[in-house]
């Protein structure tokens, strides 16, 4: 038998394979039961000892070969076969995906959301009042009586004689503590209203107030009350000072002052040089606001303070001009 | 408040920079706004003294001086005329710069080298006068700098003084504090300047307080034969920095001494005074007087007058009349130093909407205790700058009262403050701002309050002012010691945050409008009365006629914005707003409540390269709507609403169990076109108290079924007046099995044919198909048992 010439054969079925219909016809051909090998296998028991020996491990190799050679070429098909399937069904993952259409909360809410929020974690509750108030809420009980000079502080909006749209949300504070006994921990959220319109006035804005009464609260718990706000507000590394003010309602009163953001302390022109910008208003309780609502000064005492939303928002988002909050540009509302 | 650096320095020995001083007033209260400095605008400007002066002889018009600079003899051809020999002048060097930039070099003038020149106050930027050269006072040195003549190199500081504190409105008041912060003693420099006395006031002028409550002290005082002059430039420029005008050597008297010590002062032409009195009376009638800015102004009753013989001659501390001002004529001089009650001035000033310096320290109230001495100082000054003779003795009106006297408890003190400051640094901090302790005991003190002292009323007055000496730096912060209390969250602001939420994942953008609107946005919406939406709440000082009234709906201001984005190049737009609305109640009375607003325009997207998308229709806006009320557990159903400002066919009002809570649908093109919008805009606005009243947020689980459902087809042909939310209704009625109906498809030909699909569910089996196919059957014959409804074949 001549191997050589059955391994030609087998070498020139093999190449004359094209595609994987092919590959299975020659393996049939070659390797089947009634294949050109398996002719050669029987042929061998006809003959002798040694050369069935000899001839049986050529064969035997021939057979590997052989298979060997086919799953090489299946494989290889195979690969083609895959590779033409994920050509149809490839997309271009580049191209732009489909956003889910959401809306944005107006960034007065979300400062106010987030001011509440702090307070809150402090174990203050919201309180309201309307925004149309009497003269003795907004002005007599907090102190400021008719010849006051500090309501010249104040342009007032008036809807009829002593009624007024509220100036701040302070006239909360008296009527919460008319309607309930001490202790009282407070704040009020809400828009009030001043006949001023410029870069830094609109006539409508919105206040938030915070008042906290019970027996031995301090000047000092105000401090670091509102120094835990802050610091939750604008991060733990923000330098602030509190230093002396005026209110009529307030006494002592202070002005709470955060380290510029714009420029770090250094001076520009937001912070007017100084390095620090006026955050909030705050106070003791004047012993006078706690006798027009019946409580007793001898008993106790409490700490008041009030801050602008829009003048937290602009610190905090680098607003330059408050009349932004009012146009409503959804180029400006989708930005926050 | 306008303060000086410089002036300061009168009163008190400042050792550091201005800038850490303007620090230390802001953490005193006096909060230093902005600090404005001043420096020379001029280089190498000595004092000089004019040795002689001859004729130029190329030149009438020129003159050659020889000026004595302290350390040589030089000549200087000099234009002006204004100069005589042995006048002190600003003598520019060889190398000197003036204001303009212009140096100075050695220059020949018609054969006359001129080594350098004398200066006018334009020339070295120190005002407008170019009318001659600027003639120094006698008693500057020779060779001397003219900035350190002069004090050019200043800090001004503007401080804001708080509405409480009159006293700090002046430099002296601000000296005080100065000096108790830097612990130094208030000097007062002497200015007892020796004047010639002449005659006796007794025999000039007699003075009458008729309202000793108005007015509790009037002090007068005279000067005669004086000649008004310009002031000299130490006056003027004090008086520049302080943010006023120089006028004349008497009037600049009063403002310098005003500015000084927080005194007004007033001064008559004593010579234009009738019947040789001063009157101090409130007016008894309506009268019209001439002030000296040339305005009639019309005085009320009750309001404050001083008045000669005859009638006034001046709003008692606002104001002098143009009869008795003092002129460039004026040779006697009658000042007035007075204390009027703030009230009154305080109420003469909102009658008359007139203010000035003066008022507005009469207004905040001043020294009583320093009138006289304000007084003598500003005739004193007057003496020395205008010439004349101090006429002996004053005329005086004083009611005198006690000096109030609070006491306080030390350990009040630490306790307020929450800090541990002892006894004597309490006394020496209020003793540095003159409150003088009185009495100390073991428990607490006296203290007697100056009158200056408007703030200090009580105990806690006196607390802060320990707690400001002390500096709020050095109070501690604590964390309060304070009772549990049970944290009580208000439903209605929790339940807006609902809304906002929702509003939020749905593709609405937030909007917050001014609360006020106009009356025509309410005509714009064909809104007429008895509609409570037409009585709104007037505002009596509206700031612009578009914002005169309270907003009594949210739609206006929404429509308002939408116009606003769409001009500006957006083309859809999704908005909610959640606000107050104001009506006047049937009793006249302002209420208000709250309400939300959404409104869409466009379609849900411009564009997506996959996708299209239709433009927004009522069903859009109306399952916003059930999304919403969903939030709080609520069904709503829409009848057809008679609203004025809706699409009649595309448009209903929105009732929660039967209540109508609010409207929605398209807004008509009429209305639209008031705000300027040609796309169709939906919109909706409820009132939100409604729905909060009824509101279910309390979530009751339901076990998941275990069984699985069945899902059954039907299509129906419905004649268009049947509302297809009866049918849903019909057949939800049929079975509790049924646990779903939807509406799958619908198309028009000649009737509406309607695809329902309904979901089965038992909670206790699996459903047969026997008892769903009985339950099909009754949903078909009571179905078409409805008017106008067939079973599609």
């Amino acid at each position: 038998m001549d191997i050589n010439a059955l391994k030609g054969k087998i070498e020139q079925e093999i190449s004359s394979v094209k595609n994987i219909e092919d590959l299975e016809k020659v393996r049939t051909l070659l390797l089947g039961r009634k294949g050109i090998l398996s002719e050669y296998i029987d042929r061998i028991k006809t003959l002798d000892k040694e050369e069935r020996k000899i001839f049986g491990r050529e064969i035997n190799l021939l057979k590997q070969w052989t298979e060997e050679k086919l799953r090489e070429f299946k494989q290889f098909y195979e690969d083609e076969e895959k590779n033409r399937r994920e050509l149809v069904t490839w997309i271009d993952i580049s191209m732009p995906g489909k956003t889910p259409v959401t809306g944005k909360k107006h960034p007065i809410t979300q400062t106010l959301e987030e001011i509440i929020k702090i307070f809150s974690t402090l174990g203050f509750s919201v309180a309201e009042g309307p925004d149309i108030e009497s003269d003795y809420y907004n002005f007599e009980a907090l102190n400021i009586p008719h010849d006051h000079p500090a309501r010249d502080m104040q342009d007032t909006f008036y809807i009829k004689k002593g009624v007024v749209l509220r100036t701040h949300t302070s006239p909360v504070q008296i009527r919460v503590m008319e309607s309930q006994l001490p202790p009282v921990k407070i704040i009020a959220p809400g828009a009030v209203y001043r006949c001023d319109s410029d870069v830094s006035h609109t006539p409508m804005f919105h206040q938030v107030e915070g008042l906290m009464v019970d027996r031995h609260v301090r000047f000092s718990d105000l401090k670091g009350i509102l120094s835990i706000f802050i610091q939750e507000m604008f991060g733990s590394n923000t330098p602030l000072r509190f230093r002396p003010s005026y209110f009529p309602f307030t006494e002592p009163s202070a002005e709470v002052d955060i380290g510029c953001v714009i420029c770090g302390g250094r001076g520009c022109r937001v912070c007017k040089d100084t390095g620090w910008l006026e955050i909030l208003g705050s106070g003791m309780v004047h012993p006078q606001v706690f006798r027009i609502v019946g409580y007793d000064p001898e008993e106790v005492t409490g700490f008041a303070f009030g801050m602008g939303v829009e003048r937290v928002a602009m610190i905090k988002f680098g607003i330059d001009d408050i009349r932004q909050f009012y146009y409503n540009d959804i180029r400006f509302l989708s930005q926050f | 408040m306008r303060i000086p650096f410089e002036w300061l320095k009168d009163f008190v020995v400042i050792d550091i920079e201005p800038q850490e001083l303007a620090k230390r007033l802001t953490m005193r209260g006096l909060e230093v706004e902005s600090l404005e400095e001043y420096a020379p605008s001029f280089r190498n400007v000595v004092a000089g003294e004019i040795v002689s002066i001859d004729r130029h002889s190329k030149a009438d018009n020129l003159s050659i001086c020889t000026i004595d600079n302290g350390s040589s003899i030089l000549p200087v051809v000099c234009g002006a005329k204004n100069i005589s020999k042995g006048d002190k002048v600003p003598f520019a060097m060889i190398d000197a710069r003036l204001a303009d930039g212009a140096v100075i070099e050695k220059k020949e003038l018609r054969g006359v080298t001129s080594f350098g020149m004398l200066c006018s106050e334009r020339e070295l930027g120190l005002s407008d006068d170019h009318s001659g050269i600027f003639i120094l006072e006698d008693n500057a040195k020779l060779g001397e700098p003219l900035e350190h003549i002069l004090g050019v190199s200043d800090v001004v500081f503007d401080i804001s003084v708080p509405p409480n504190r009159g006293d700090c409105l002046s430099v002296y008041g601000i000296a005080r504090e100065v000096g108790s912060i830097l612990d130094q003693k208030i000097r007062i420099l002497p200015f007892l300047l020796e004047a010639e006395e002449t005659g006796n006031i007794a025999d000039l002028i007699s003075l009458d307080v008729f309202d000793l409550a108005a007015c509790p002290r009037y002090v007068l005082k005279m000067i005669q034969g004086i000649t008004i002059k310009k002031s000299p430039y130490w006056i003027r420029s004090r008086i520049s920095k302080c943010g006023m005008r120089p006028i004349n050597s008497i009037v600049d008297v009063t403002n310098y001494v005003m500015l000084e010590f927080g005194q007004p002062l007033h001064a008559f032409d004593y010579d234009r005074l009738r019947g040789n009195r001063i009157e101090v009376k409130l007016t008894h009638a309506p009268t019209v007087f001439r002030t000296l800015d040339g305005e009639d102004r019309m005085l009320a009753l009750n309001d404050l007058l001083i008045c000669d013989g005859v009638g006034p001659v001046a709003i008692a501390g606002i104001m002098g009349g143009e009869n008795s001002e003092i002129t460039e004529d004026t040779k006697n001089v009658a000042l007035e130093s007075a204390f009027f009650n703030p009230y009154f001035i305080r109420r003469t000033v909102r009658g008359l909407g007139i203010r000035s310096e003066a008022s507005l320290r009469f207004e905040k109230g001043i020294d009583i205790d320093n009138v006289d001495f304000a007084g003598e100082r500003a005739i004193l000054l007057m003496h020395k700058l205008s010439g004349g003779k101090v006429v002996k003795g004053y005329r005086e009106v004083y009611d005198k009262k006690e000096l109030n006297r609070i006491f306080v408890s030390f350990g009040k003190i630490n306790e307020i403050l929450g800090t541990a400051i002892e006894q004597r640094d309490i006394v020496g901090a209020l003793r540095s701002v003159d409150l003088h302790v009185m009495k100390e005991e073991e428990s607490g003190f006296l203290v007697s309050i100056p009158p200056f002292r408007y703030d200090i009323n009580e105990y806690i007055d006196i607390i802060e002012e320990i707690a400001r000496i002390h500096g709020y730096e050095h109070i501690p912060a604590t964390t309060p010691v304070t009772a549990v209390k049970t944290l009580k969250r208000d439903k209605k602001e929790n339940q807006a945050g609902i809304a906002k939420d929702y509003f939020k994942s749905a593709g609405f953008n937030e909007l917050i409008n001014f609360a006020f609107f106009s009356v025509k946005d309410i005509e714009n919406f064909f809104i007429t009365s008895p509609d409570e939406r037409a009585s709104c709440v007037n505002i009596m000082n509206p700031i612009s006629k578009d914002y005169e009234v309270m907003r009594t709906f949210i739609a206006a201001g929404v429509l308002k914005n939408i116009a606003y984005n769409l001009n500006r190049g957006a083309k859809s737009l999704r908005f909610f707003e959640s606000g107050k609305v104001f009506y006047l109640n049937t009793e006249g009375l302002p209420v208000e409540y709250p309400a939300v607003c959404f409104a869409m325009t466009g379609r849900e997207r411009e564009y997506f390269w996959r996708d299209k998308y239709p433009e927004y229709d009522f069903f859009d806006i109306k399952g916003v709507l059930e999304g919403l009320v969903n939030c709080f557990g609520l069904d709503i159903h829409i009848e057809k609403s008679m609203e004025p400002f809706l699409n009649p066919n595309k448009s209903g009002d929105v009732f929660v169990n039967n209540e109508k809570a609010g409207w929605i649908g398209e807004i008509k093109a009429e209305v639209l076109k008031f705000y300027e919008i040609e796309q169709k805009v939906y919109c909706a606005e409820l009132r939100f108290d409604v729905i909060w009243k009824m509101s279910r947020l309390n979530v009751q689980y339901t076990p998941i079924p275990k069984y699985p459902q069945v899902t059954r087809d039907f299509t129906f042909l419905i004649a268009d007046k049947t509302p297809v939310s009866h049918i849903i209704e019909k057949i939800k009625g049929v079975s509790p099995l049924i646990i779903d109906v939807g509406v799958f498809d619908m198309f028009k030909k000649e009737v509406r044919s309607v695809s329902f699909r309904v979901v089965f569910q038992s909670f206790e089996d699996t459903l047969k198909d026997e008892t769903v196919n009985a339950l099909q059957d009754i949903i078909i014959k009571e179905v078409t048992n409805i008017d106008g409804v067939m079973l599609r074949g």
